[in-house]
């Protein structure tokens, strides 16, 4: 018997020859669980096949212990935001969450629909209809239908896109008020820093494989710990480059004109210790940039790992 | 604020997706083919030459029930889950724990809602000017209600199922129920168009039509059909993948 809310085992999602996800296993207990991985990773599809929308290709999912796609009354315990933008584009906000409350069987739609709507901090007397909503407010009234019917498990695909500053903070805030409450919340984002204010437990995706998983400190070291190259402007690379690989900070340099381009495996180190080298051989630094630092060549290398 | 006792599912359904197929320029453009039919039954009213009842018999016949009613259900059902699968707005209905046959259901009667006032509607009003008596009234009125809701049933499957059904569902009226049934005996048993044809001419006094069937048979028919069509879409909603 396990606490798992969401149990998947060698779930593997493929459409003719794309291959989407393959032979993915991981579980999901009560608190914020962030999916974490660029675009095209898969993220979405996991979602739908975690939620019933799509049959997985082989392996399975079972939420609460059951079979989502068997029986749509799980449904009741589930509230989900998918990614895409389009709502019932005619319908007023209130309308429509209170079209999620009735086919929940919230005992009283209204009241349920216009907490919702609180909680997200939209205006509930506002009969503009949707088609006339921006993108962050279409983010907001997507959460409020899913929070209704104050469900156990929360899945979001990429809740924050669209949202400004302030709304994001709020959003964050409310998502771990939710998960420390004991309810289950699953978020997808492709942003790295997003993820990290989360402060959860994340699993990472790329090209429909797991690449990682575990306390955001943990996968964030392991990032760290990858060798990094850094860009390093200066009027004297030759010299500089020598002096910094006699730090043993840098594991290689390659001299280009007016740059070097290291390799380290300690960024924070490299850091501190590049000023005093360039003093060292009087060598002037114009720049010091990293050159891999995106989400995108993270991934890279932790698919390049496996 | 008071509380309220919550509506039903299956009504709340419904209605979604009676608003959610009459766009304006649906309404548009099929009021339009419906008013033709009021038009051409006040042209057989006026007239003075030829074969009233013959030309009375053909706007139920050859305009109502072979183009009217066929082409305002295949636009409006094949929309009715359709569109909501195109746009991804499926998944608000789908992921609900509502059963599947009152998804199926509410969009096969949100479809009948809206074609019964722009198609059905208007034939029989149509039949009415044409002042050739309540029996061709009768004939029209029960020969476009049960077309309606037989294409209705089959449109609302299609659209779930196919991309670009308008394409396949006119490519179905033309080749199977306008050419095929026409001129097969056995094809025209399971065509809609004939069997409610064969009903209403039946209904209306007029004599039987090429390839008619018996109107016991024309009746229940397309009733079969209906309940095939909603078993098969409560199946796909089930079985298939919301996107």
């Amino acid at each position: 018997m396990t606490d798992a809310t969401i149990e998947v085992r060698q779930l593997a999602k493929w459409f003719g020859p794309v291959v989407a996800l393959s032979e993915v296993s991981f579980d999901i207990e009560p608190g914020v669980t962030a999916l974490l991985g660029p675009n095209g990773a898969g993220k979405s599809t996991l979602f739908r096949v975690m939620c019933g929308l799509a049959n997985p290709s082989r392996g399975s999912v079972r939420i609460f212990g059951e079979n989502p796609r068997a029986n749509p009354a799980l449904t009741r315990r589930i509230g989900i935001a998918p990614q895409q933008e389009r709502l019932f584009e005619r319908q007023s906000i209130v309308e429509f969450v209170r079209l999620a409350a009735i086919l929940h069987r919230v005992p009283h739609p209204d009241e349920a629909a216009l907490r919702a709507i609180d909680t997200v901090e939209l205006d509930p007397g506002d009969t503009r209809p949707l088609g006339s909503y921006s993108k962050g407010m279409r983010q907001r009234v997507k959460l409020a239908q899913a929070l209704v019917n104050d469900p156990d498990l929360l899945v979001l695909d990429e809740p924050l896109e669209g949202l400004d500053p302030r709304q994001r903070l709020r959003t964050i805030e409310l998502l771990r008020r939710l998960g420390n409450q004991g309810k289950t919340v699953i978020v997808s984002s492709h942003v790295l820093d997003e993820v990290e204010r989360f402060g959860s437990r994340i699993l990472v995706i790329a090209q429909g494989r797991l690449l990682a998983e575990g306390p955001f400190g943990a996968i964030r070291e392991l990032m760290d710990d990858r060798p990094h190259h850094l860009r390093v402007g200066t009027d004297r690379p030759a010299t500089l480059a020598a002096g910094l690989l006699t730090t043993g900070v840098v594991t290689a340099a390659r001299v280009n004109d007016g740059w070097i381009e290291v390799e380290t495996s300690d960024a924070p180190a490299f850091r501190r210790s590049v000023a005093a080298v360039a003093r060292d051989c009087e060598a002037r630094l114009t720049e010091v940039r990293a050159l891999d630092d995106d989400l995108e060549s993270i991934f890279g290398y932790l698919v390049d790992r496996r | 604020m008071t509380s309220t006792v919550a509506p039903s599912s299956f009504r709340t359904v419904w209605w979604v997706l009676v608003r959610s197929i009459s766009t304006r320029g649906r309404f548009a453009g099929l009021s339009l083919l419906g008013l033709g039919a009021i038009a051409l039954g006040l042209a057989v009213h006026l007239t003075h030459a030829g074969n009233r009842p013959g030309a009375a018999w053909s706007l139920v016949d050859s305009y109502g029930l072979s183009l009217l009613i066929p082409v305002v259900a295949l636009v409006f059902a094949s929309a009715a889950l359709g569109d909501l699968a195109e746009d991804g707005t499926l998944v608000y209905l789908w992921l609900r724990p509502l059963p599947r046959w009152q998804l199926a259901l509410a969009a096969f009667a949100a479809a009948v809602t809206v074609v019964t006032p722009v198609a059905v509607l208007p034939l029989v009003v149509g039949a009415a000017v044409s002042g050739q008596g309540f029996r061709l009234v009768a004939g029209a009125a029960a020969g476009g209600m049960l077309e309606t809701v037989a294409y209705s049933a089959v449109f609302c499957g299609l659209g779930l199922r196919v991309r670009r059904a308008l394409v396949w569902g006119l490519a179905y009226l033309l080749i199977w129920e306008q050419a095929v049934a026409r001129v097969s005996r056995g094809a025209a048993r399971a065509s809609l168009y004939i069997n409610t044809r064969s009903l209403a001419a039946f209904l209306a006094r007029h004599p039987p039509p090429v390839n008619a069937v018996a109107w016991s048979t024309g009746l229940i028919f397309p009733l079969v059909v209906v309940l095939v069509a909603v078993a098969l879409t409560t199946w796909s909603l089930d079985r298939g993948e919301v996107t």
